[in-house]
């Protein structure tokens, strides 16, 4: 299972119980094949930054989507099927996400050691913590 | 006699570093759009002084959200 974002434009003229329809059938193909739809986001109509279809704006869609490699071919092939998705795109995320984690414990591991450091006066980069402390 | 530089140049530090922004969504067209240009190239390193590891991401990013027509490729 991986992490995966699946966004998608639908045309501009689809009414609200099409874009339903069409997230109601996506997610259908997520958990039938065994996946997970983590979240599911109407992010609005946007103006496109070119001309896609003839469309200068569309709704965009993001799925937050666990799955497999199947499973995205499978959705990727329903999305280029439908009329209305206009253009999609699936990024994945699960390397993202190490990556942010790593600089986050990196960071955290950094700032233990930081704030044993400044009870010696050793303090280089940034504002110590007692500077960031409002005056009283 | 040596002539004096009337003007130093300010030294670029990457933004990415400073505020330590570490994740450079696709999704997030406000700041990408800082680095593209009118032309809608994106920026290089030497006029934003963007560091290479965050450059590496941030076209990468841009380039993700020009395949979703949040960015153009180029303006006409």
């Amino acid at each position: 299972m991986r992490n995966y974002e699946i966004m998608f434009i639908v045309s501009p003229n689809a009414a609200d119980e099409d874009i339903d329809k069409i997230n109601g059938q996506i997610e259908g193909v997520i958990t039938a094949g065994g996946g997970k739809a983590e979240k599911i986001e109407k992010l609005g109509k946007r103006r496109l930054a070119y001309i896609v279809k003839k469309f200068r704006e569309g709704s965009y869609i993001l799925f937050t989507v666990q799955a497999d490699g199947a499973i995205v071919r499978e959705v990727e092939r329903r999305l280029r099927v439908m009329d209305l998705v206009i253009k999609y795109l699936t990024v994945r995320m699960d390397d993202d996400l190490k990556r942010l984690d790593k600089i986050k414990a990196h960071r955290q591991k950094r700032a233990a050691r930081r704030g044993r450091a400044h009870a010696e006066g050793g303090e280089r980069r940034g504002p110590s913590p007692a500077e960031q402390m409002p005056e009283e | 006699m040596a002539i004096q530089k009337q003007y130093y140049r300010r030294k670029k530090v990457c933004k990415f570093c400073v505020e330590r922004i570490d994740n450079i969504n696709y999704k997030d067209v406000k700041l990408l759009s800082q680095f593209v240009p009118e032309r809608s190239k994106i920026m290089p390193r030497r006029i934003s002084g963007v560091c290479t590891p965050h450059q590496r991401l941030l076209s990468d990013a841009i380039k993700k959200a020009r395949n979703i027509a949040l960015l153009p490729f180029a303006t006409e």
